[in-house]
């Protein structure tokens, strides 16, 4: 995993699925119904992320 | 606006990330190429997206958001008349030249083509408009954080110029690219739920149709006459002054985002960026014009149970620049809240680093190197280029600072860096399609089409600036009165160039190969499959963008 620190792909990808981690634990304790719009978004954030991840592509970014 | 634990949560990891980028690139940095211009090694999606995002600062995200809510739908032509059409006329035309010459910068291409003062003249004034372009980006993001948050203007200052100066210390353009595309995701996906959103409140796009009088949501229908749209444009004006001259200067001739496509791997992925980067462009105004023209019908009668608002100004108009926040505050719930805050941060920085990379790549290259120390090791220029780089954070502060005390001086650097950009494609245009041109006609022609600007702006009025010669003739906005004087003032270069090149004495044909169209055998682009052609890509695009103008005429 240390060595996919070198892509951006799998960077951008862990950035957004820690996002949406704190998004969905927000929604979880959250008292406002607009806390819906954290989930939803969140969801999407986390789909993204895992998206990025599981694309390879190389050492450089390629 | 109150953010809470999650808020703050999101903006530290995303802090911690693009410090890490730059840690991370850190390890590769050997070389001052490595770190000025990436060893032209970078792949095309990331440089086509970095393309792009090198554009989405300040200005962009939060003046489009403005532009949007202040003109309408009108606001589109700033891409779909001027950016599509110069990105490609970029990649298909003008890419061969930048990428072929080898030239390390724009300002470098043009001491290849024309001589080293045309040269010093334009390196000299774009490292002063980036320094100062990425200096008022800071200023508007402090005053941002100030207003919005009530955070401290000087923290938040030094925070912002601190994290993107170690960013771009540790790896240089790599690093600044590499964040690029990150923010560029942040700033799209971070701020699309909001449109949705607000989208959705406002009884969707035929309910604001519906609440808007017609002007404001076709792009072209009002367009025949200048007293009968928010522009006060007629479309003559608008084609030539913002299709063709400030958008063509902007996307074709403005190193900040050619240096983008400069460090791609080969010359077709150097062509394809802009092309490939023109598609989300062509998108983008979803993100940043849409938003503007809901918060317009969200403050109509009918939807004024909505309870949004656009801020008043101490004069007591509308304060369009805080349209943007304001939605984000209105709709956004804590976390998500964090996410819109990080984006509007994330833009900031990302229009920053563009500028810091840009003005170290050209002060290093095209002014130390060139002027004041020649022939030393590559170390040395390394070690250059990263003090250039600290120089750079600390004059933008400086000159954040000299925003914070003059309310005009925003303004007034805006409207010279209009003098200096608008007459620029002119010159390339002439020097790259015309081996006539000479070294002379282009200097002497730069110089006219800026005296003609400022001329222009003395001479004309828009909403009470400018006409400080005579008041001539009256625009009815200052977007209006900027494509006049762009338009004006590319004419006079172009004119003057021709005159004073027909006079002097050329370049010889030999020394001009490569460097102009007519002298540069045109190799076959590709072969095979179709998406590896800039034309087939270039010509996918301009239906496109056509079709998007016939659908919101």
């Amino acid at each position: 995993m240390y060595k996919r620190l070198n892509e951006l792909s799998f960077i951008i990808g862990l950035f957004f699925t820690i996002v949406s981690i704190i998004l969905l634990i927000d929604t979880f304790f959250s008292k406002q119904v607009s806390g819906k719009l954290n989930l939803y978004t969140g969801i999407v954030f986390l789909v993204f992320g895992i998206f990025m991840i599981a694309i390879k592509t190389g050492k450089t970014g390629d | 606006m109150k953010l809470t634990l999650a808020d703050y949560l999101v903006i530290l990891v995303y802090f911690a990330f693009v410090l890490a980028v730059g840690f991370i690139i850190k390890k590769k940095i050997k070389s001052s190429n490595d770190f000025l211009s990436s060893k032209r090694n970078i792949p095309l999606w990331i440089t086509s997206l970095a393309f792009i995002s090198a554009n989405l600062g300040a200005q962009e995200v939060l003046g489009m958001v403005a532009s949007g809510a202040k003109y309408g739908i009108m606001t589109v032509h700033f891409y779909w008349v001027g950016a599509i059409f110069a990105m490609v006329f970029l990649g298909v035309f003008m890419m061969p030249f930048y990428y072929g010459s080898r030239a390390r910068s724009v300002p470098e291409y043009l001491k290849l083509r024309f001589d080293e003062k045309t040269r010093g003249l334009n390196a000299i004034s774009f490292a002063v408009m980036t320094v100062f372009s990425s200096g008022i980006s800071l200023f508007a993001l402090a005053k941002l954080l100030e207003i919005i948050l009530k955070w401290d203007f000087d923290v938040s200052i030094w925070i912002a110029a601190g994290v993107v100066m170690i960013y771009t210390f540790l790896g240089g353009l790599t690093s600044a690219v590499y964040n690029e595309v990150l923010q560029f995701f942040l700033i799209v996906l971070g701020l699309s739920p909001l449109v949705i959103v607000a989208l959705h409140d406002a009884g969707g796009w035929s309910n604001i149709k519906a609440q808007l009088e017609p002007q404001f949501t076709h792009a072209w229908k009002y367009m025949g006459s200048a007293n009968s749209n928010p522009m006060g444009l007629h479309f003559m004006s608008l084609i030539f002054g913002l299709g063709f001259v400030m958008s063509f200067g902007y996307w074709c001739t403005d190193f900040l985002v050619v240096q983008r496509a400069m460090i791609a791997k080969n010359m077709n992925a150097a062509q394809r960026t802009p092309i490939v980067a023109a598609l989300p462009k062509m998108l983008m105004p979803l993100i940043v014009v849409l938003p503007g023209v809901i918060a317009l019908a969200l403050m109509t009668p009918a939807l004024h149970s909505k309870g949004f608002t656009i801020p008043v100004n101490e004069n007591g108009g509308l304060d369009y620049t805080m349209t943007l926040p304001s939605l984000i505050a209105h709709y956004y719930p804590s976390g998500l809240l964090g996410v819109g805050i990080t984006a509007l941060i994330a833009s900031f920085m990302s229009g920053m680093a563009g500028n810091v990379t840009a003005f170290n790549s050209v002060f290093t290259y095209d002014i130390y190197q060139s002027y004041f120390v020649k022939n030393r090791s590559d170390r040395h220029y390394l070690v250059v280029g990263k003090m250039i780089t600290v120089a750079g954070i600390l004059f933008s502060i400086a000159t954040a600072y000299i925003a914070k005390s003059f309310n005009n001086i925003n303004d007034f650097l805006q409207l010279v860096f209009s003098f200096v950009n608008g007459p620029l494609f002119a010159t390339f245009l002439l020097g790259m399609f015309w081996k006539r041109t000479t070294g002379h006609g282009a200097f002497f022609g730069l110089l006219a089409g800026t005296i003609a600007a400022v001329l222009t702006h003395g001479l004309t009025v828009a909403e009470g600036k400018g006409g400080w010669i005579m008041d001539l003739y009256e625009v009815r906005s200052g977007m209006g009165q900027a494509f006049i004087v762009a338009g004006v003032s590319w004419i006079a270069n172009f004119f003057t160039t021709i005159l004073v090149s027909l006079a002097t004495k050329p370049k010889p044909d030999h020394e001009l190969t490569g460097l102009v169209y007519s002298l540069t055998k045109k190799e076959p682009l590709t072969k095979g499959k179709w998406y590896l052609n800039p034309i087939t890509l270039g010509v996918i695009l301009l239906v496109a963008t056509i079709i998007l103008n016939i659908i919101f005429f």
